[in-house]
């Protein structure tokens, strides 16, 4: 029974800071990356004093979920500012311009082996950002494979696959079918920020993954079947709300959702932390990692 | 009787450096004083040696403006003079004041309004952030909030003046909710979450917002232009952004009320905005969308041809036609601002429903960029008066 936060983490009002600093020539690209580091060094601190399971460094410098792959891939270009989802945020669409394939991958943060995780968009998400001008198996293929590959060789122990599309525009069965060109000798977790899985959930019992995530704030308990046979990673902490959630509901909601017999449950972030500002996202690790012990000593009891 | 289209801006401009520089407790340079010489005379802003004075003197010296030196607000009412002759110069035939008195148009109203606070900074994309509240408890107002700013506006120009306002859905949907949806999210159902949503709106629109109407009402606004970019975020919101409109206009006696959307899916708009109460126009972006070759068949417009069908097909409201892209230093030229409305024309069946604008608030453009774009709109709305009155006569 475990607790991680996969995605991208705000950035601290010292980083926000220099990196507009950066933009308007006020300072330099190493000052930037000195005040990134010492914001990923804090980030690891709190993860682990929350008790979390799997470290994240926070992906600081990840402008969004699709640009750091894009950016070392060829046949790809970052480029039209795109609405995330029904969000006041945005990413920056994909061009193609060739067969995307990945050139270099992304380094392995510098965190201790088989204590990490990486999150990396779902090959269905990458080929939705690019409004299909290249199919889900391709980036599965040419781009993502190679990645987790080089993230299994660096230590990671669980690859999160986001797709923030899926559940609300529909193609599951190509997401399977994409997933299934993925390398195997590492667990894989497909997580559905921001959107209503209930309609996916059982289609998504066949696919190549060892874990679902679900946002429980778009997705009703109900729709959970009963003896799912994944791991459902389940998304209680809110990070489109600036309110604290409280520890025992978070249990209890954990507790309700272990009644209907999946083959596990962990827990999570509804999505990336980066909604709220860094004070607040300090606070809900540390309400995670409590919901997580409480869960434990309910389960143990 | 000769067609003739008016000229407006959306709403925010970019501040001059200067009165950035004294807010935050900067230094005034050289560079300052000199471009406030430049535009002031530029513009010719009446009495604006007294602010290069100032500006010279906070330059040469360790005084900070507002602090021994010119008082803030005096520099905010400066700031205000040269945006609104910014707007003149250009030929604008409706104009504000770049909305230089605002942080921006969502912590204007957040820090304002009772039952907001402030919880930091989020991205917005890339190295860019926004501030974000929480609604913490019902929202209320003591008072309208901008009738001293509308004042100062209108005792400036002769032009006829119209007051943007940020809606009450928008306000909501970048707001966290700290109040209404406090209980039951987790594992909750979509009308729980739904009818959180509508209460916040609703007590936005009726007690921040039609307050700050009244007030400006009385205080001689006659236009009153209601701003919602998260309006289509949430297609199935719509029928809620139309509920805060006519909740926040209810029973208010301004001549002229319209809605500013951007940068959005419009289709969702249709039907629910057939309900709006006495709206106007609709004002859109556009030409972010379009292509930048002259013509005004379909296939040269892509910009506006889908969403000016509906506009056709719907018959209601009128179209705020968006001819300049905000986020671009591209400056239109005048023909290609003629070909976009005239297209429009062709679409909507005659010019009546048609006034024109830019996309959006132009504050990310410098004002040598946003004068000549804006300039060059105004000599393209006569280039398709022309071309319109020709074919009338």
């Amino acid at each position: 029974m475990r607790a991680y936060a996969p995605g991208i983490y705000p950035r601290s009002e010292a980083l926000v800071q220099a990196t507009r600093d950066l933009d308007r020539g006020r300072t330099t690209a190493a000052e930037v990356e000195q005040q990134r580091q010492a914001d990923a060094r804090a980030l690891v601190a709190a993860q682990e004093e929350a008790g979390l399971d799997l470290l994240t460094d926070g992906l600081l410098d990840w402008q969004d979920l699709f640009r750091p792959l894009a950016e070392r891939s060829d046949g790809l270009t970052a480029r039209p500012l795109t609405r995330f989802l029904d969000t006041n945020t945005f990413y920056r669409a994909l061009l193609v311009d060739g067969p995307p394939r990945l050139r270099e991958p992304i380094p392995a943060p510098e965190l201790p082996a088989g204590r990490w995780l990486a999150t990396l968009p779902a090959p269905s998400a990458l080929a939705r950002a690019a409004r299909g001008a290249a199919s889900a198996e391709a980036f599965a293929a040419d781009v993502l494979a190679a990645q987790i590959e080089a993230d299994a060789q660096a230590g990671c122990a669980l690859v999160v696959l986001v797709d923030p599309f899926l559940a609300r525009e529909g193609g599951v069965e190509e997401a399977i079918s994409s997933l299934r060109e993925l390398p195997e000798d590492i667990p894989l977790a497909l997580h559905l920020p921001f959107g209503d899985a209930s309609g996916i959930l059982d289609a998504l019992a066949d696919a190549p993954v060892s874990a679902v995530g679900v946002d429980f704030y778009a997705t009703s308990l109900d729709a959970v079947p009963d003896g799912y046979p994944k791991e459902l990673v389940a998304g209680v902490v809110d990070v489109r709300s600036s309110a604290l959630e409280n520890p025992d509901e978070l249990a209890a909601f954990a507790e309700a959702l272990l009644e209907r017999n999946p083959a596990g449950v962990a827990l999570t972030v509804n999505g990336d932390l980066q909604f709220v500002p860094d004070s607040v996202a300090r606070e809900k690790l540390v309400r995670l990692g409590r919901a997580r012990a409480l869960l434990a000593e309910a389960v143990t009891a | 009787m000769s067609v003739r289209l008016t000229t407006r801006e959306i709403g925010s401009l970019g501040k001059p450096s200067w009165r950035v520089k004294a807010f935050a407790g900067r230094p005034i340079e050289e560079g300052d004083v000199k471009e406030a010489e430049r535009w002031g005379r530029r513009l010719e802003v009446s009495g604006y040696e007294e602010l290069v004075e100032a500006l010279g003197a906070a330059a040469s010296s360790t005084v900070l403006l507002g602090n021994g030196g010119m008082p803030l607000a005096e520099i905010d009412n400066w700031a205000s003079r040269y945006a609104i002759r910014l707007l003149e110069q250009a030929g604008l035939d409706v104009v504000y004041d770049g909305e230089q008195k605002r942080t921006e148009m969502y912590d204007h109203v957040a820090a304002f309004a009772h039952g907001f606070e402030p919880r930091g900074t989020v991205r917005s994309f890339d190295n860019k952030y926004y501030a974000k509240a929480a609604v913490v408890e019902r929202p209320s107002a003591d008072g309208p909030q901008d009738v001293d700013e509308l004042r100062f506006v209108a005792a400036h120009t002769q032009k006829q003046v119209k007051v943007p306002l940020t809606g009450a859905y928008t306000m909501e949907d970048w707001s966290y909710d700290e109040h209404y949806a406090r209980e039951g999210a987790l594992g909750g159902s979509a009308e729980r979450r739904l009818e959180a949503r509508r209460r916040f709106v609703e007590d936005v629109a009726e007690r921040v917002i039609r307050p700050n109407v009244v007030g400006l009402v009385e205080a001689g606004a006659d236009w009153i232009q209601i701003d919602e970019p998260a309006a289509a975020t949430k297609p199935d919101e719509v029928p809620l952004v139309v509920h805060g409109f006519n909740a926040a206009l209810r029973d208010v006696g301004a001549e002229k009320r319209s809605m500013h959307i951007c940068f959005s899916d419009y289709r969702a708009l249709w039907p629910a905005v057939l309900e709006l109460d006495d709206c106007l126009e609709l004002q859109l972006e556009f030409a972010n969308r379009d292509s930048r070759e002259l013509g005004t068949r379909a296939e040269d417009r892509p910009g506006y041809a889908d969403t000016l069908q509906l506009f056709a097909e719907h018959g209601y409201p009128g179209v705020g036609l968006g001819v300049l892209d905000i986020h671009s230093d591209f400056v239109e030229p005048a023909e290609l601002v003629r070909d976009r409305i005239l297209f429009a024309v062709d679409v909507l069946g005659g010019p009546e429903r048609i006034q024109v604008n830019p996309d959006c608030g132009l504050r990310t453009r410098s004002w040598d960029v946003v004068y000549e774009k804006l300039s060059n709109m105004v000599a393209g709305a006569r280039l398709a008066e022309d071309v319109l009155n020709v074919a009338h006569t």
